[in-house]
C-alpha cells in the first residue's frame, strides 16, 4: 500500500464492517473522547488538522465550519455527501460497505461540535450494497443507544437520517443535494446566501462529503498535531483513489499525500493493462485535465505538486488511458455525460451541453469542419464561471484540456472522417 | 447605506439591496429575463451579468443575485461583460427557433430587442436545432410553445408565488427540459393565470383570445380601470391606432374593439398583476349595446325621449333613483348637483358574481362586483337598499335592477348601456355610454381612486350620463 493508512487500516472480512468488529478496532472511544471536549475545542483541532475536502474542490474542511457559528437554539443540519456521482470515483462506496460505522462516529463528532441534532447521509440511488450496510449501520447504532437517545451520559443527542437520491450528477453539488432533500427537483441555488448561513430547510448546514467526515474520528483520536505527520506539509493526511481505466490492478487504494505518482501507477497498481504504454491520466475525476505520462512522472500525489500541473487531485477518481486510445470517443463520452446531466436551470450548461455534445457527434460522423474546435472551446471558455453549479466549469474544463493536449486527433478526424487511433477505448492485449 | 460606483456614477444604495435593485431604482439599465421585481431570484438566465472591480482585475457575476457592498465598482458593459453577453446570447437562441415572423410577442419581445442590443449576428450554430411541442394546450386561454420557450421559469414561479396554483413545473432536465402543467390540472382553474403571458419574455406563452389577431405595433394602449370588482385594478386597454385602422367594411368592426388588456402596473391597487376576468373585459364591455331610445318599448327620438323623461320627472311627487355602482366619480358630482334633494336614493350592485366566479380571495379579487360602489358612498353617503314603496317614479341608472321592486303604478325612466329585455318595460328608455368611451375615474374599497381614459367615440344616438342628468333633473338647459 502507497504510504501510511488512517481509513483502510483493517483487513476486510465479512464481518467488518459490523458494529462488534468496529468496537473491537477501538470504535466509538473517540466519540467519547470528543464529548468530554468543548464543542469549539473540536471545530478548532479539525482545523488546525489541515484537513481538505474530498468531494473535489479540496476546501479545507476546518474553514467550512468555521462559518457556521453554532447557535443555541437554532437548527443547524449536516449532510454526508454520499452521492458519489463523479465518473471513475467511487471511494466513498468503499467506506460505506466497509467501515459505515467510522462514518457514523464521525458524524457524530461533528454533529457535536457543530451543534447540530438531526444530520442526513444523502446517497445516491444507484448505491445498493452501500445503502444497505449505511442503513444497517445506523440501525445498529440506534439500537446500541449511539444514535436517538443521550450518549455517553452527556445531553448531546443525534438523529440520523438516511435518503436515497433518485440519480442525477447535480444531486451530488451540495447546494443541488440539499433541493434535493427537500423533496424539490435538484437544481443548484445561487450562492449568497452561503449553505452554511442558510442552507438545508433555510437553516445552517454544513455538507461534507464521506471520506471528509470519515477522517473527523482519526483527527481527534491522534490529534491534529499527529495526523499532520501523514501526508505533506500542504495535504495533511491520506486520500483515497479510486483507480480504473487501462489500469492492472484496477481499485480503491489509500495513498498518503506526498506518494510519487508514477511510483503509485507502475508498482502499486501495477502499471497499465497488458503492460501497454500509459497515453495519459485523468487525476481526479473527468472534470480534472488529463495530464501525459510525461507530466506526471515529476509529479507526487499531492494537491500542491498536483494544481501546478494545471490539474487537480479532484475526488480521486483516477482513470488511466492506455497508448492507442482514441481521445475523440472519449471526449464523445465524457460529452454525452455532461449532456444528459446538465439540470437544465441556468442557461450557458443548459444550452452549452447539448451544443457541445452535438459538434463532437457530428464529428464523429465525419461531417466536421475544422472552426468545430474554436467553437468546442469557445463554449468551454463560455460556460467557466458563468453557471450556478461548478458543472459547466467541469465540462469545459476536460474539453479543453484534452483539446489541449490532443488536438491533431481531432483535426485528423475532421479531415479525413476517421480516427487517427482507430476509434478504440479499449486498450487490447 | 453602501456607497457604489456603477458605470462611474456614485450612488446610494440602500443595505441588503442587489446591484440589480440598487442600479434599476437610479434608472441604471442592467438586462434580464429571468428576474423579476415581484418573484423571487433564480439567477438561471445569466444575461445580467456585470463586472466588479477586485484587486486591479476585473470579475464578472450576475446582478440580481449580488449584494451591494460599500466602495464597490461596478460596470455594466465592460469589454468582458459585453463578451459574456454576447455568448449568454448565443446559448439563448440556440434552440430558440426565430419565428418572429408569426409570433404574437415580435414587437415587444425581450428576445428580439436584447438579440439587436447584445449580440446581432447569425447564429454560429452548424447543427439543427432541438425541436418541442409547437402547440400545447396549457388551458382554455392560453397556448405554450415549447420551442419559443427560453426556461427562465418565471411563469412556474407565479403560480408557486403569486397565485399559489402550483400549477406549473418544469419537466425533464437539461436541453429537454420543458414547461408543463401540473397533473391535478391547478392551472386551468388558475384565476390568475393570463399573468404569465406578460411576464414571458418571449413568445412561448400566449393568449388564444389574442392567437394572431393584430401585431402590437398596430395598437396602443390605454389606461383604464378593470370594472370587475372593488379592487379597480389598473389596466391597459390595448386597440387599434388611428393610422393602421382597417379600412375593409368586413373587419371595421374591429377597429371599435379592445384587442387586449394587460396590467397597468399601480403598486397602490394591484401590483403588476391582474385577474382573468379583467382580461376578459372585451366581452364584458362588448355585449351589444342599446343603440336608440325607447317609448314604452318602441323606439322614439332621442330628444323627444329626454324631453318626455324630464317631463315624467318634474310631475313627481316623490321621485326615486337607484344609483349604479358602475357610474364615475364624475357622473356621480353630476348627478348629485342636478337631483338636489329631491330624490330618495337607492344603491344598486349592479352586477353580482356569477356561477364559477371566484367570489374573493386573498390577492386581489373582491367580493362587490362593481368598481364604484366606494364613490357612490362618498359621493351620495350611505343609500337605502330598497326603493321606498310610496315612490311614484324611479330613475333606475344602469343594470342589474329588478323591476318586480318598482311600486305598482309608478313611471320608470331608465338609462342603461347595454340591450337588455327590461329596457322595454320603462316607460323612457335611454342608452347610455360605457366607460371606454368617456373619461372618468372610480374610487375602490380602500379609497384609492384611479382614472381611466376613453378610447373610442361612443356611438351615434348613445348620451353620457354626465351630460343627461342636468337635461333631465336640473333647472338649466334642455337636451
Amino acid at each position: 500500500m502507497p504510504g501510511r493508512q488512517l481509513i483502510m487500516n483493517f483487513e476486510v472480512t465479512p464481518t467488518s464492517h459490523t458494529l462488534e468488529a468496529y468496537k473491537a478496532r477501538g470504535g466509538y472511544e473517540t466519540l467519547a473522547k470528543a464529548l468530554k471536549m468543548a464543542p469549539a475545542d473540536i471545530t478548532k483541532e479539525v482545523t488546525a488538522s489541515g484537513l481538505l475536502g474530498h468531494g473535489g474542490a479540496a476546501f479545507p474542511v476546518g474553514r467550512k465550519w468555521g462559518v457556521m457559528k453554532p447557535n443555541p437554539g437554532e437548527i443547524h443540519y449536516l449532510c454526508a455527501n454520499a452521492d458519489e456521482g463523479e465518473p471513475g470515483t467511487f471511494k466513498d462506496r468503499w467506506i460505506l460497505e466497509h467501515a459505515p460505522h467510522l462514518l457514523v462516529e464521525s458524524m457524530l463528532i461533528t454533529s457535536y461540535a457543530l451543534g447540530v441534532r438531526h444530520a442526513f447521509v444523502y446517497i445516491r440511488g444507484e448505491f445498493d450494497l452501500p445503502w444497505r450496510r449505511i442503513q444497517a449501520g445506523i440501525d445498529d447504532a440506534y439500537a446500541a443507544g449511539y444514535l436517538g437517545k443521550p450518549v455517553f451520559g452527556s445531553d448531546f443527542t443525534l438523529d440520523i437520517v438516511v435518503y436515497r437520491g433518485a440519480g442525477s450528477y447535480v444531486c451530488g453539488e451540495a447546494s443541488g443535494l440539499i433541493t434535493s432533500i427537500e423533496g424539490r427537483k435538484p437544481y443548484p441555488r445561487n450562492r449568497p446566501p452561503r449553505l452554511t448561513v442558510r442552507g438545508l430547510f433555510q437553516k445552517p448546514t454544513v455538507i461534507n462529503n464521506v471520506e471528509s467526515l470519515a477522517n473527523i474520528t482519526g483527527i481527534i483520536r491522534m490529534g491534529a498535531e499527529e495526523f499532520r505527520k501523514v501526508g505533506t506539509a500542504k495535504s495533511p493526511g491520506t486520500q483515497l483513489i479510486s483507480i480504473s481505466g487501462h489500469i492492472a490492478k484496477p481499485g480503491v487504494y489509500e495513498v498518503e499525500y506526498g506518494y510519487p505518482w508514477a511510483k503509485f501507477l507502475d508498482e502499486d497498481c501495477g502499471g497499465v493493462l497488458h503492460g501497454a504504454k500509459l497515453k495519459c491520466v485523468v487525476p481526479g475525476g473527468i472534470s480534472t485535465k488529463v495530464l501525459t505520462r510525461a507530466e506526471i512522472e515529476p509529479l507526487n500525489l499531492s494537491h500542491e505538486s498536483v494544481n501546478p500541473a494545471g490539474s487537480g487531485l479532484g475526488s480521486g477518481g483516477m482513470i488511466v488511458i492506455a497508448e492507442g486510445t482514441c481521445m475523440v470517443r472519449l471526449l464523445q463520452v465524457l460529452l454525452r455525460f455532461y449532456h444528459h446531466e446538465s439540470c437544465g436551470q441556468c442557461t450557458p450548461c443548459r444550452e452549452g451541453m447539448g451544443w457541445m455534445h452535438r459538434i463532437i457527434d457530428r464529428i464523429v460522423e465525419g461531417k466536421g469542419v475544422p472552426e468545430d474546435i474554436e467553437r468546442l472551446y469557445a463554449i468551454s471558455h463560455a460556460n467557466d464561471g458563468t453557471t450556478i453549479c461548478g458543472m459547466g466549469d467541469a465540462a469545459g474544463f476536460a474539453t479543453v484540456g484534452i483539446l489541449n493536449k490532443y488536438r491533431d486527433e481531432f483535426e485528423y478526424w475532421i479531415a479525413n472522417g476517421r480516427s487517427k487511433m482507430d476509434g478504440r477505448l479499449e486498450c487490447l492485449a | 447605506m453602501p456607497r457604489l460606483t456603477i458605470d462611474s456614477r456614485e450612488i446610494e444604495a440602500k443595505a441588503g439591496q442587489t446591484v440589480m435593485e440598487a442600479a434599476r431604482e437610479h434608472g441604471i439599465f442592467i438586462p434580464y429575463f429571468c428576474w423579476h421585481p415581484n418573484l423571487s431570484v433564480p439567477g438561471n438566465c445569466r444575461i445580467c451579468v456585470v463586472g466588479v472591480e477586485d484587486k486591479g482585475g476585473e470579475w464578472v457575476e450576475i446582478a440580481c443575485n449580488m449584494p451591494v457592498a460599500e466602495g464597490m465598482v461596478v460596470f455594466t458593459a465592460s469589454e468582458k461583460v459585453k463578451a459574456r453577453r454576447k455568448a449568454t446570447m448565443e446559448f439563448i437562441t440556440l434552440n430558440h427557433p426565430v419565428d418572429c415572423g408569426i409570433c404574437d410577442k415580435a414587437g415587444e419581445c425581450t428576445l428580439q430587442d436584447y438579440h439587436f442590443e447584445y449580440n446581432g449576428e447569425r447564429s454560429v450554430s452548424r447543427d439543427a436545432k432541438l425541436h418541442a411541442t409547437k402547440h400545447f394546450d396549457l388551458s382554455d386561454r392560453i397556448v405554450l410553445d415549447n420551442e419559443r420557450c427560453i426556461q427562465c421559469t418565471r411563469c412556474v414561479r407565479f403560480t408557486r408565488e403569486i397565485s399559489k396554483s402550483n400549477g406549473l413545473g418544469m419537466l425533464s432536465r437539461g436541453d429537454h427540459s420543458i414547461v408543463r402543467p401540473s397533473a391535478d390540472g391547478a392551472f386551468a382553474t388558475d384565476a390568475y393565470s393570463d399573468n404569465v403571458i406578460d411576464i414571458c419574455p418571449v413568445g412561448a406563452l400566449l393568449a388564444k383570445d389574442f392567437l394572431h389577431q393584430a401585431r402590437v405595433w398596430y395598437l396602443k394602449a390605454t389606461p383604464s380601470v378593470c370594472p370587475g370588482c372593488e379592487r379597480g385594478c389598473g389596466v391597459n386597454l390595448w386597440h387599434r391606432r388611428e393610422e393602421w385602422m382597417l379600412r375593409s367594411p368586413r373587419q371595421a368592426a374591429r377597429n371599435e374593439g379592445i384587442d387586449r388588456v394587460t396590467p397597468l402596473d399601480n403598486p397602490a391597487v394591484n401590483g403588476p398583476w391582474i385577474c382573468n376576468k379583467a382580461r376578459d373585459i372585451p366581452k364584458l364591455l362588448g355585449r351589444v349595446r342599446a343603440s336608440g331610445a325607447l317609448f314604452k318599448g318602441s323606439p322614439a327620438p332621442l330628444e323627444a325621449a329626454v324631453l318626455e323623461a324630464r317631463a315624467l320627472i318634474a310631475e313627481a311627487k316623490r321621485p326615486a333613483a337607484v344609483v349604479s355602482s358602475w357610474a364615475s366619480n364624475e357622473e356621480l358630482q353630476s348627478f348629485k348637483s342636478a337631483v338636489g334633494t329631491r330624490f330618495a336614493l337607492v344603491a344598486k350592485r349592479d352586477h353580482e358574481p356569477q356561477p364559477g366566479e371566484v367570489v374573493q380571495d386573498e390577492l386581489l379579487i373582491r367580493a362587490d362586483k362593481n368598481p364604484n360602489a366606494a364613490g357612490v358612498r362618498a359621493a351620495l353617503g350611505e343609500c337605502a337598499r330598497e326603493v321606498p314603496k310610496d315612490a311614484d317614479l324611479v330613475l333606475v341608472w344602469g343594470e342589474g335592477f329588478d323591476f318586480r321592486a318598482v311600486p305598482p303604478g309608478a313611471k320608470i325612466v331608465f338609462l342603461n348601456a347595454f340591450l337588455a329585455p327590461e329596457n322595454g318595460h320603462a316607460d323612457v328608455f335611454l342608452p347610455i355610454s360605457i366607460q371606454t368611451e368617456r373619461d372618468g375615474s372610480y374610487t375602490n374599497f380602500a379609497g384609492v381612486t384611479s382614472r381611466f381614459e376613453r378610447c373610442f367615440a361612443a356611438p351615434a344616438g348613445v348620451l353620457h350620463a354626465e351630460a343627461l342628468f342636468p337635461a333631465l333633473v336640473g333647472h338649466g338647459r334642455g337636451a
